[in-house]
């Protein structure tokens, strides 16, 4: 399989994912952002993501039983696919290694 | 039970719509868990607002996905095909840029066709709610209705047929997979703390399979059920389980005393059954042998369900093949008796109730013409005003049909942007209409939990929308676009002067609507009068200060009418004692209420009657000071006294009515006549005649017997209080309880709260027409004002000329309320010939209690006339300032 590049807000929901293990549903995965980055994401947004990196094979999804908290509604719970880790993989390489040697720069600026 | 918050329904429904299928789960699953999160935090009604916030962020989204998926290339490619999708989106543009142009203008129409699309929706939503689809059953397109016809049933009633041709169709059809079985049941409840009076049905034990329902717990009955002593047993609606039993599942195997009588409790409906009307238990259907021969009593609903593939119409044509054989067989019963098959919903509709809606629709349209031709009247003289463009645009070789279309796409930009308003009028209007229904009758309605806004109703108006853009655009559409060439070219700049034929249509549109607008002020004011009367009208008795209650003694232990005389006395004796309490009585059927009790009339020495057709008349048991109580006034003779006791001279009182129309001329006291099977009694008294119901028994003849003569088991007890009714309540209650503590004591109110609830329905009649006889008025007097300001607009130079010329501004002032009067006369004039028609049909409608009435008519024609005039004044008097310099000038 070709590399994939992510972009920052996919590594992002990849990594929440990750985090959240078999929990990984949208409403915990834009909690969990919320609370790791303090960015409050938009709910369409977080959708738009999720719909394009499981086109991608980063995400692989499943639809839980009907739930009657969600009225009658199941629950669609994603993990991260084993290309989505390679991509993750590349990316924090990637960055990792443009980091290295610019932190002193950028510390105590 | 405090049931979780639940989202907007209206924004899911839209949210789920608009999403593809393949997300709907996840987005709309998602927003309806967090939904309860912020319910808990801030609350249900700042939750909801957040829901809905939430809904329409996510629109873009959903639209993206659904594109996405449909793989609908970029919108703005050229494609061979779409220019015409393409030119009438860019007329949609162009449209709503000219609209935003005139803002005023846009806003106008936008209201006025709101108010009239906004109460067709919410009538339309009366109609399919209550109406087309009042019931919420599984697969109810294969429900049947099946009814005995015969001479006797002349409308269409349910209970009309007899347990042996019932037992006969179940033979010797095959059309229904199920047939089954109802009878009207209504029992005292007893338990631990209160009893309670609940009303129920006996139905044979396929009744919950032949509706296709299972219960929520427990079973329903079995066929060994149906027998005579096996059949203490009973379903209890999901309701009562958590009303009285708080939703305890361990309630099943329990007995409960139903009319003094243990039942065993064998299951419970799911939440929201309540099928027939407004039902809370059931019980098996047992007759004894006996019963179950009888075909002349005609007393038991049947409903059938269809087999799979199977048709109403070929079930009725089954049916009636059936109905022709019984009668043939048992002529001696079935004589003239047939049978016939409707649908569910037809057959089990309020007969009252479909004329009445079609009136409300029928109205509801009215208001929307007239706000049609509102509209169509402003959009021609902008037309007008836009003529010189239209004939630039024809001179450079626009064709008709292009400049048409374009208008008329205005007219659907404007039509649409009413939606929204109209639905939120529509849904204040249905707030209203469910608010005011008493709590106590709603479960009555068959459909009433149904009544809201929702994506059906959405539709509905969306699509009247773009038929009333069509009425009320196509004329200013067809004007505008054949613009007289060379007149309008030629015309300088002093603006079109409009042609006398264009002055003609505008004038027509004015004088329709004041003839539309009369008749619905005609039906209105006559409704509201109705309404008055029945509430505040001399009723044959003071309602005023009376506090009624019923209770319904269990024959299984009030058999001997000595012990139904002593249970009377003693409670009379302690309500007697209460403070507050002037008098005190009691009779088996009140005024007002649903029911009746009659019994066939022999007057002794009076020719023979048919035996088979004795004249009847309205039977009351009433203790002694019955009469001094509810202040029915004794005529002639005397009232009852403790003296006409259980071994005296058995006596009855008759009313005014009766005397008239049973003793004629002669002096009924001391005549003696026979009430159904009673022993002969002597008249000792004439009353006063009572309105028993104001729909069909006004002032019917009627017989008062004794209690202690004729005890009932049936008890209205009504007392009169001196002081706060509502200060009664508890102790009257109480008094019943304390002398038998098993017993129900039900509709316990005041006497005009009683009367209110019996004409509900009028009530809401005169309401609904109310509103719209107001709306109707406004939008009359909009239109007359309107016109009449634009045309003093464009005659300000033909105005200035006169007053140049000398004249005076009572002249001025007089040509243009002249003008406008002409037209409303000419409205009033049709508008009085309608409204002869909306009386009379108002009047076969309401069964003769609202007639029509000339007087009223006139009343309000005048007052339209005023209206008009006064509409007309205020640019009559912008006319008179006009300065002749500038008007010459310009």
């Amino acid at each position: 399989m070709a590399d994939v590049y992510l972009g920052e807000f996919e590594q992002i929901v990849l990594l929440a994912i990750l985090r959240l293990g078999d929990e990984a549903y949208a409403i915990p995965v834009r909690d969990e952002i919320a609370r790791r980055t303090g960015r409050a994401v938009a709910r369409g947004a977080l959708y738009t993501a999720l719909e394009r990196l499981e086109t991608k094979g980063c995400l692989r999804s499943r639809m839980s039983d009907p739930r009657p908290e969600r009225g009658g509604r199941s629950r669609r719970y994603y993990s991260v696919s084993a290309s989505g880790i390679a991509a993750l993989r590349s990316a924090r390489a990637a960055l990792l290694a443009l980091w290295k040697g610019v932190e002193s720069q950028l510390e105590g600026r | 039970m405090n049931e979780p918050p639940t989202p907007p329904r209206l924004a899911e429904q839209l949210l789920a719509f608009l999403c593809p299928s393949t997300i709907a789960d996840e987005v709309v699953g998602d927003l309806h868990e967090e939904f309860a999160g912020v319910a808990r935090h801030k609350g249900k009604v700042a939750a909801r607002a957040w829901y809905t916030v939430q809904t329409l962020r996510l629109v873009t989204h959903a639209l993206r996905a659904r594109a996405r998926q449909h793989h609908v290339p970029d919108p703005h490619a050229q494609r061979p095909g779409d220019s015409i999708m393409r030119s009438l989106l860019t007329d949609t543009r162009q449209a709503f840029r000219l609209l935003l142009k005139q803002p005023a203008l846009a806003a106008l129409v936008v209201l006025t066709l709101s108010l009239g699309l906004g109460a067709n929706a919410a009538i339309f939503k009366v109609i399919d709610a209550l109406v087309l689809h009042p019931f919420t059953l599984p697969d109810i397109e294969r429900l049947t209705l099946i009814a005995e016809t015969g001479p006797e049933f002349s409308l269409d009633l349910q209970e009309t047929v007899s347990p042996a041709n019932f037992a006969d169709w179940k033979k010797q059809t095959d059309v229904f997979e199920q047939l089954a079985a109802f009878d009207w049941w209504e029992v005292n409840l007893a338990s631990r703390e209160e009893a309670e009076r609940v009303s129920g049905f006996r139905v044979t034990a396929n009744f919950f399979d032949a509706l296709g329902v299972r219960p929520a717990l427990g079973r329903t009955f079995t066929a060994a059920e149906e027998t005579v002593g096996n059949h203490h047993r009973v379903v209890i609606s999901h309701d009562l389980w958590q009303r009285r039993f708080s939703g305890d599942p361990a309630i099943l195997g329990q007995t409960i005393l139903v009319d003094a009588v243990p039942h065993e409790i064998v299951g419970i409906t799911p939440a929201g059954f309540s099928f027939p009307l407004g039902s809370d238990i059931w019980s098996p259907l047992a007759l004894t042998s006996e019963q179950a021969q009888a075909r002349s009593s005609r007393y038991l609903t049947v409903i059938g369900r269809l087999r799979p593939g199977k048709s109403v119409a070929a079930a009725h044509a089954q049916v009636t093949v059936v109905g022709e054989r019984l009668a043939q067989q048992y002529p001696e019963h079935n004589k003239e008796h047939g049978a016939k098959v409707m649908t569910l919903a037809a057959g089990m509709r309020d007969q009252g109730l479909g004329p009445i809606v079609l009136l409300w629709q029928a109205s509801a349209a009215f208001v929307l013409l007239i706000a049609c031709a509102n509209i169509a009247n402003l959009l021609l003289a902008r037309g007008a005003e836009r003529h010189r463009e239209l004939a630039v645009r024809a001179a450079l070789g626009a064709s008709r049909f292009r400049m048409m279309r374009e208008l008329l796409v205005e007219s659907l930009v404007l039509a649409c942007a009413a939606v929204p308003a109209a639905l939120a009028f529509a849904w204040f209007g249905i707030r209203l209409i469910r608010i005011n229904l008493p709590p106590r009758l709603v479960r009555f309605v068959q459909g009433w939990e149904n009544l809201d806004v929702d994506l059906r109703l959405m539709f509905f108006t969306l699509a009247l929308a773009a038929a009333t853009a069509i009425v009320f655009g196509l004329l200013p559409a067809l004007r505008a676009s054949r613009p007289a060439l060379v007149d309008a070219l030629k015309d300088g700049s002093r603006g079109a002067t409009v042609g006398r034929n264009r002055q003609w249509i505008r004038r027509a549109l004015v004088v329709g609507q004041v003839a539309l607008a009369l008749p619905l002020l005609v039906a209105s004011t006559l409704s509201a009068m109705g309404a008055q009367r029945f509430l505040h009208g001399a009723q044959g008795y003071e309602p005023r200060g009376l506090l009624t209650m019923n209770a319904e003694l269990p024959l299984a232990v009030y058999e001997k009418p000595e012990s139904r005389r002593q249970f009377v006395e003693n409670v009379l004796a302690k309500l007697r004692e209460m403070p507050g309490v002037e008098g005190v009585g009691i009779v088996n059927v009140l005024p007002t209420s649903g029911g009746n009790a009659g019994r066939a009339i022999t007057v002794e020495g009076a020719p023979p009657v048919d035996p088979a057709n004795p004249p009847y008349v309205d039977y009351r048991t009433v203790t002694a000071d019955l009469l001094e109580t509810m202040r029915i006034p004794v005529l002639r003779g005397r009232g009852f006294t403790p003296a006409d006791s259980e071994a005296g001279q058995p006596v009855v009182i008759v009313s005014q009515s009766l005397a008239t129309k049973h003793f004629g001329e002669t002096d009924p006291l001391g005549k003696r006549i026979k009430l159904g099977d009673s022993p002969w009694l002597t008249v000792v008294g004439v009353g006063g005649d009572v309105i028993h119901n104001w729909f069909g028994r006004r002032n019917a003849p009627t017989a008062y017997r004794p209690y202690v003569q004729a005890p009932s088991l049936g008890l209205c007890f009504v007392i009169r209080g001196n002081g706060d009714l509502a200060s009664l309540t508890r102790p009257a209650k109480a008094a019943v309880r304390s002398v038998d503590p098993s017993l129900a004591v039900f509709l316990l109110m005041p006497m005009q709260e009683a009367l209110a609830e019996r004409t509900i329905g009028l009530q809401y009649v005169a309401a609904i027409m109310a509103v719209f006889g107001a709306i109707a008025l406004v939008l009359a007097v909009v239109g007359v004002y309107s016109l009449m300001a634009f045309m003093v607009t464009q005659r300000t130079h033909e105005i200035g000329v006169r007053i140049a010329l000398g004249a005076t501004r009572r002249n001025v002032v007089s040509l243009t309320v002249r003008q406008s009067a002409t037209m409303a006369l000419w409205g009033v004039a049709i508008g009085l010939v309608l409204s002869f028609g909306v009386g009379r049909t108002l009047g076969s409608l309401l069964m003769g209690v609202i007639s029509g009435d000339l007087r009223v008519s006139l009343g309000l024609a005048v007052i339209l006339l005023g209206a008009a005039a006064a509409a007309a004044y205020i640019p009559a008097r912008r006319a008179t300032s006009i300065d002749p310099m500038v008007a010459l000038r310009q």
